[in-house]
């Protein structure tokens, strides 16, 4: 027998006492693990899906709302800026690529995305791939001959139930312009999954407005330089403008996520306090068991087992409450996670990969390990102190 | 005639306990005894006379307030604690009143619990040692049964297994048959006197069983040899 054997069969002689006090600290692990988690992946997530392009231009106005509106389809589009800033972007000479984009209304939740091939198309430098999982991407059309074709995204086919050829439109006063589902788009893990993408003609032609306008609407304008050298001149000559804006996509989540921190501190001290009653209670539990069997211990003692063998045994009891509760938290934590992002994905946007392990988790379980000793570590000091012949006294 | 070792020596041993308020309680005066090792010796005595009191300063789990407790030449009133938690688990064994087994472990652990507290035998034979103990006091086909599932009497075995386990030189037993039905407590005192006999250990029984009197060598009357004051003594300040 060694002590841990001894510890181990202490937590069995009182599993439901020791199953629960794992589990206590199996909760509070998994609520730290899935809050830290869930927060680096949204932040991840809104990273990823703006890393594309170095600049977006729109109308003047909240560069927040155009970035979160074009970039991730949250908030209300920007007013329009006209076709022309796309032209002249995409023959600046600084310029690589330029998509135009117009927001439109939504289809049960899903954003109308209009724009080129362009938004699709796999430039060396981009990180997100488009692939058709099924049926093709839509046609270039022009405005006299609209084709009326969308291309779905891969959570907007699975939650809309549209399949290739199908016919929609939303709401009566669109039912003259039906969309014809024309292609599926494979998951991209971004917002991307949740739009419903059509060419810049058939928005047009489908909207009252613009097509009676003699310069057409865009919402913004996705640009990529030449050379990143050039981007600060770009952002210059944009913002110098009365009508156009031109916002660096990073930077604005960088400014919303330092916005966010004073709530990420929020929750840190609520996690703190969490941690903290899960270890009184893991204290609680393991002085109360020491207390009940100071007969044991004695008896123990009497039999030749030193002070440091007693404290030995109790705070390896503490510890492996603690390494079985952080391994089931790490785990559930996880899995809260997971299920989390599964219900903000379909909900608000995209969240970075969860199942990455880094340095949290080997941080945070040796932290509860740490916790677990120092809970132990006063009944252990009272296991230690435990007056031999006082406890050996015959039960009356 | 060959002199008889003496397993255990006391001299001028006293023993009080602080009550608080600079009194002390004068528990145990005795000037000199000595206990002939292989002998089984039976102390008696009225209660509260300091029996149990002795044991413990026998065992080394309570130190005497003057003098000195030797168990076979050692002098383990002089020993730091360590050493004496060392000492008495390789060489003495200790059988309690109320068994004291350790519920959440089986008969073979809790026999095996005392070997791995002395130290003294490697572990891949200490299994084996215990299934023996158990199995010489009747009770091989109980080695995993827990103590709530046994009887008083196969509880009391387990615990004289236990203490004979590291094969130690002497045996302190308080009143191991007090918790025992007559019959029962006949049956386990016949075994415990055999296996100490098998061995040449040393056994020191405090008992008032008649059962127990007559199986010892020698009966001892500790209010023969203690002879404390009896009353509560203010401690005068230096």
């Amino acid at each position: 027998m060694t002590l841990l054997t001894v510890a181990l069969k202490y937590l069995r002689g009182r599993f439901v006492a020791s199953a629960l006090t794992s589990l206590s600290v199996a909760l509070g692990i998994s609520l730290v693990i899935a809050s830290v988690l869930l927060s680096r992946g949204i932040q991840q997530g809104f990273m990823e899906g703006t890393t594309d392009y170095s600049l977006l231009v729109g109308a003047k106005g909240s560069p927040t709302q155009l970035v979160l509106n074009v970039v991730f389809r949250m908030d209300l589009p920007t007013p329009n800026i006209a076709y022309r800033t796309y032209l002249d972007l995409k023959n600046d000479p600084r310029v690589e690529v330029a998509v135009p984009v117009a927001m439109g209304d939504a289809y049960q939740g899903f954003r109308y995305v209009a724009t080129t091939a362009d938004y699709f198309a796999p430039f060396p430098w981009r990180r997100k791939t488009f692939a058709i999982a099924e049926g093709r991407f839509f046609r270039a059309d022009t405005p006299e001959q609209p084709a009326y074709e969308a291309v779905l995204g891969a959570d907007a086919a699975r939650r809309t139930g549209l399949r290739v050829s199908d016919r929609f439109h939303e709401g009566e006063e669109m039912a003259e312009y039906p969309l014809t589902v024309v292609g599926i788009l494979r998951a991209t893990n971004s917002a991307d999954d949740r739009a419903i993408f059509f060419s810049l003609a058939s928005y047009w032609e489908m909207n009252e407005v613009s097509r009676k306008m003699k310069v057409k609407p865009l919402t913004a304008v996705l640009v990529r330089p030449k050379r990143m050298s050039d981007l600060p001149g770009l952002h210059r000559g944009l913002n110098i403008s009365v009508e156009s804006q031109g916002v660096f996509p990073s930077a604005v989540l960088l400014s919303i996520f330092n916005i966010l921190s004073l709530v990420d501190e929020v929750v840190a001290v609520i996690l703190g306090a969490v941690v903290l009653v899960v270890v009184l209670y893991l204290f609680v539990s393991m002085y109360s068991a020491t207390l009940e069997r100071k007969r044991e211990i004695a008896t123990m003692r009497a039999l030749g087992a030193r002070r440091a063998t007693i404290l030995g045994i109790v705070l390896l009891e503490s510890c492996a409450l603690t390494v079985i509760g952080g391994v089931l938290g790490i785990a559930g934590g996880h899995g809260a996670a997971y299920v989390g992002a599964s219900m903000l994905a379909g909900r608000a946007g995209p969240v970075g990969n969860l199942f990455v392990v880094g340095l949290l988790e080997p941080v945070v379980f040796g932290g509860v390990v740490a916790l677990g000793a120092l809970a132990g570590l006063l009944p252990a000091v009272l296991a230690y102190r435990t007056e031999v012949a006082e406890n050996l006294a015959p039960l009356s | 005639m060959t002199e008889v070792p003496a397993a255990v020596t006391l001299h001028g041993v006293k023993k009080a306990f602080p009550l608080g308020n600079g009194r002390t309680l004068d528990a145990l005066n005795i000037e000199h005894w000595s206990v002939s090792a292989g002998s089984c010796t039976v102390l008696t005595g009225p209660s509260g006379s300091g029996k149990t009191t002795l044991l413990n300063l026998i065992a080394g789990v309570s130190l005497p307030t003057a003098g000195t407790v030797a168990v076979h030449d050692t002098d383990i009133s002089a020993l730091p604690e360590a050493r004496r938690d060392s000492f008495r688990a390789r060489h003495i064994g200790y059988v309690f009143q109320t068994f004291n087994l350790l519920s959440a472990f089986t008969a073979l652990e809790n026999v095996m619990l005392s070997m791995m507290f002395a130290d003294a035998i490697p572990r891949h034979e200490q299994r084996r040692r215990a299934g023996e103990v158990l199995a010489r006091l009747g009770l091989g086909a109980r080695l995993s049964h827990k103590p709530p599932q046994l009887s008083r009497g196969e509880q009391q075995r387990i615990a004289i297994a236990r203490a004979l386990a590291n094969r130690p030189q002497l045996i302190l037993a308080d009143e191991p048959c007090a918790s025992l039905d007559a019959d029962t407590a006949r049956e386990v005192l016949d075994e415990l006197l055999g296996v100490c006999r098998e061995a040449s250990t040393t056994l020191l029984v405090v008992s008032h069983e008649t059962a127990v009197l007559t199986a010892g060598d020698q009966i001892v009357d500790i209010t023969a040899i203690n002879r404390p004051e009896y009353r509560l003594r203010a401690v005068e300040s230096v």
